[in-house]
């Protein structure tokens, strides 16, 4: 770390935790449901579980987002943040606005619209908010000592996700329409604009992990951003399959949409051989590990199994379905959970000039969230497959085939259980290291670590 | 080998070109979704309907048209699945049809005690109005029908008792009950239930359940007149 103004991103960390141990909770209460124990159901009930453990999940990955945003253009352009108050009252107020709204939703205070429940009044704050934190990041860039491709990917996927959040604030009477334009904002940012973000992270970490040369990362990232948009825009059409749109979506959707786990291959692909390239130098092997996961997970989850029912011939019988379910968490766990986490482990060193880089912790907490999310995945496609046939094909009763899943909701608690051992080791890494100082002089912060990492940056001239 | 700027221009042609492709498409999809979607049947009963999905989150347990959560049945054929009748009684107690399973929540605004019969009453139309549009939407063939033929079909079933029934009963106490070997299994088949009740105790049963065994689970339909006789002569002839 270079710059003091980088340490504004701890404070954006540290939300991320909070708020991703609350999303864990309210996880936890959907998955006693399902298992049949609904105690809670008057108190909260099933919607207003998932849309406290769906919201949560968007804000501390939008908090993660800032966070890096915060570390990487200071790091990028060279400067200090420009109005660095401004990003502290923009953290404070996005908590704000976050928990205000999952607050609501036990008092009914919401719109029914799955991802988007946040109410009307409450989207005006999230808008002003989002255009603080931009201008923070567009001034810093503009006075910046240089503009770094790493950089504009970056702030152009913060603009445009800032941007595509507006067509979902549209009020329509027909519902057709309303979903027709909720995907602009759901779709159009996980399988468009969030990859951007991503894949700027993903280059800024292999810079510094690998000591590549920039300009052959940030070739590369082009190409990846590239098919990200030649696939995904059109293949927005997936979800326009069965919900009142006209029949040439089937076809359009199909076709573009199935080429979107191209991405996430060429993802992995560049990830794994730049680290092979770069021979792996760098005393921070955990961030390395949740760098180079993210790459593989996110092809799994979101390629792999995105595309095993993004036909319109499958879509047609697991639309709707736990099928989704499975896909939706290992997507949003090894593309957008894992590439942050990864930051979070690159990041703390830095900040708190300490170097733990061989704490057991880091590392079991690596395996234990990785291994137990596939658990859970694994329940859901079990769950989603049989559901599948039993109801969708064999036009069994609902209820039915939901009571004689039960027992497999107990599998996915029991690996629910053990993602989040995973999780409380991360967190306790993350208070163990302590609080971010200011850097020194030298160039990386005071310390072991930052010494140690600032000569890897200096004898790899990144 | 490929240059950083070729992989730049790459990456902003493509986009470009995919961006105007997407917003074309857009255009004409705005322009045909009224006519798939029925604009000239959504009254403003069908948006109120809309409006108390949207204010509940009901899409927060159902799916609708695919979309939503999975912990309770997709609704977008209900009305043709159910018929209006079920869904009127059914919303104003969920758990009496399905008592100890996956819980709905009980609405006040559907509770004809919670918010006055009438305005209960018409929130329930402005629901079952909405599905019913909602029903009619051009859908691309979604939900598919079964194509797996479930084996081995009971032998001693008799559709033909079920299909003389009056519809009240079809609609609404199949619901709970079955005849022939057709319907629901909350309360116990009526096969021969003339035999095991007379007219009147049956009559009296169907009109007021509380009255005759104080805290049966089987509601109180509120039948009157025609329909009860209807429903009392039916169930003499099992
Ligand atoms: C907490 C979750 C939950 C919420 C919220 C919810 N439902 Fe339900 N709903 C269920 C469950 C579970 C069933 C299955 C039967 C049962 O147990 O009542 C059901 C069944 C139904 C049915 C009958 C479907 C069938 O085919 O049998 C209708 C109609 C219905 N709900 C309408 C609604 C409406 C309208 C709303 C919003 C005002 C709503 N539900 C909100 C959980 C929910
Ligand atoms: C929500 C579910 C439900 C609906 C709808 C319903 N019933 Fe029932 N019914 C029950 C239950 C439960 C019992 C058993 C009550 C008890 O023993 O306390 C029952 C009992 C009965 C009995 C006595 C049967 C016996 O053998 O003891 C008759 C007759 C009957 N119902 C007729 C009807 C008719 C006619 C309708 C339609 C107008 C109807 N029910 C609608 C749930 C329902
Ligand atoms: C990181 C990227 C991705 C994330 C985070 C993600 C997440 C999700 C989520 C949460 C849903 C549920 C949406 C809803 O029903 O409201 C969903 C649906 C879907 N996703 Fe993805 N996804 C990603 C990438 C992909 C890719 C690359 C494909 C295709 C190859 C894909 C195919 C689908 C399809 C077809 C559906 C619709 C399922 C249905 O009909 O119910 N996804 N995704
Ligand atoms: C650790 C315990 C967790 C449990 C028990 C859990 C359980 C659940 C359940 C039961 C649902 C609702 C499915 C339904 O509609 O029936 C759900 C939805 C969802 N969860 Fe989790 N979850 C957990 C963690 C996570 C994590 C870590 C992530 C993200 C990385 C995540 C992302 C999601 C998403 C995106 C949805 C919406 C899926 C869709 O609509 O298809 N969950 N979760
Ligand atoms: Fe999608």
């Amino acid at each position: 770390m270079r710059y003091k103004t980088q340490k504004i991103a701890y404070w954006f960390f540290a939300a991320c935790m909070l708020l991703f141990t609350l999303q864990i909770i309210y996880g936890f209460i959907m998955g006693f449901a399902r298992m049949g124990y609904d105690g809670l159901h008057e108190i909260i009930p099933f919607n207003t579980a998932r849309a406290v453990h769906t919201n949560l999940l968007v804000v501390w990955m939008l908090s993660g987002f800032m966070g890096a945003a915060y570390y990487i253009i200071p790091e990028e352009s060279e400067r200090e943040l420009w109005m660095p108050k401004l990003a502290v009252i923009q953290l404070v107020s996005l908590l704000l606005v976050g928990v205000t709204a999952v607050i609501g939703y036990h008092f009914n205070y919401w719109e029914g619209r799955k991802f988007l429940e946040i109410p009307r009044e409450l989207d005006y704050l999230v808008v002003i908010n989002v255009l603080t934190f931009l201008l923070v990041i567009f001034m810093t860039i503009w006075k910046g000592k240089r503009k770094t491709t790493t950089a504009m990917v970056l702030f152009f996927g913060l603009l445009a996700a800032a941007l595509l959040y507006l067509p979902g604030m549209i009020t329509f009477k027909n519902i057709v329409f309303d979903s027709f334009f909720r995907w602009w904002v759901v779709h159009l940012w996980v399988e468009g604009v969030w990859e951007l973000i991503m894949g700027a992270m993903l280059s800024f970490l292999l810079i510094k992990l690998t000591g590549i040369d920039r300009e052959v990362i940030e070739k590369w990232l082009y190409v990846i951003v590239g098919f990200t948009f030649l696939s995904g825009i059109l293949g927005t059409g997936h979800h326009y399959y069965y919900t009142g749109a006209p029949g040439y979506w089937l076809m359009v959707g199909g076709v573009f949409s199935a080429l979107e786990p191209l991405a996430f291959l060429g993802m992995a692909m560049y990830a794994l051989s730049m680290a092979k390239k770069g021979g792996r130098k760098h005393p921070n092997r955990i961030a390395l590990m949740w760098t180079l996961g993210c790459a593989v997970m996110s092809f799994v989850g979101a390629g792999f199994l995105g595309f095993a029912h993004t036909l319109p011939g499958v879509n047609i019988w697991t639309h709707g379905t736990l099928v989704t379910a499975m896909h939706g968490h290992l997507a949003f766990w090894g593309a957008y959970a894992m590439i942050i986490l990864a930051m979070i482990s690159y990041v703390l060193p830095e900040m708190t000039g300490r170097s733990l880089y061989k704490s057991w912790m880091a590392e079991w907490a690596f395996w234990t969230t990785n291994i137990g999310m596939i658990g859970m995945t694994g329940a859901f496609g079990v769950m989603g497959i049989a559901q599948v046939y039993m109801e969708r094909k064999a036009g069994m009763d609902f209820l039915e085939v939901q009571e004689s899943l039960e027992v497999h909701a107990v599998g996915l608690v029991l690996a629910a259980c053990l993602m989040t051992a995973g999780v409380i080791l991360f967190i306790r890494n993350f208070i163990a290291y302590g609080l971010p100082v200011d850097p020194t002089e030298t160039g990386g912060s005071s310390g072991a670590a930052g010494s140690a990492a600032g000569a890897f940056a200096s004898s790899k001239k990144s | 080998m490929l240059t950083k700027s070729a992989a730049k221009a790459f990456f902003l042609g493509g986009t470009a070109l995919c961006a105007v492709a997407f917003l074309l498409l857009t255009l004409d999809t705005l322009a045909e979704l009224p006519k798939r979607s029925h604009v000239e049947d959504m009254t403003d009963q069908v948006v109120r309907g809309h409006v108390i999905w949207n204010k509940n989150n009901c899409m927060g347990c159902h799916t609708l048209m695919g979309e939503g959560a999975y912990y309770a049945p997709e609704l977008t054929k209900v009305v043709e699945r159910r018929g209006e009748p079920w869904m009127d009684t059914f919303l104003q107690d969920p758990e009496a049809f399905y008592p100890g399973r996956r819980k709905m929540i009980k609405y006040d605004i559907f509770d004809n005690e919670a918010v006055g019969a009438e305005v209960a009453a018409g929130n329930r139309a402005d629901v079952i109005a909405f599905f019913k549009w909602v029903g009619n939407i051009d859908t691309n063939g979604f939900p598919a029908k079964p194509d797996l033929v479930p084996v081995g079909v009971a032998s001693n079933v008799d559709p033909r008792i079920m299909a003389r029934a009056p519809v009240y009963f079809q609609t609404v106490c199949a619901g709970c009950h079955s005849v022939g070997g057709k319907g629901g299994n909350v309360g116990p088949s009526l096969d021969g239930v003339s035999a095991r009740f007379d007219a009147d105790y049956l009559r009296k049963w169907v009109s007021d359940p509380q009255a005759v065994k104080p805290g049966t689970t089987m509601p109180t339909l509120g039948l009157k007149g025609e329909n009860l006789d209807e429903i009392v002569e039916y169930l003499g002839s099992l």
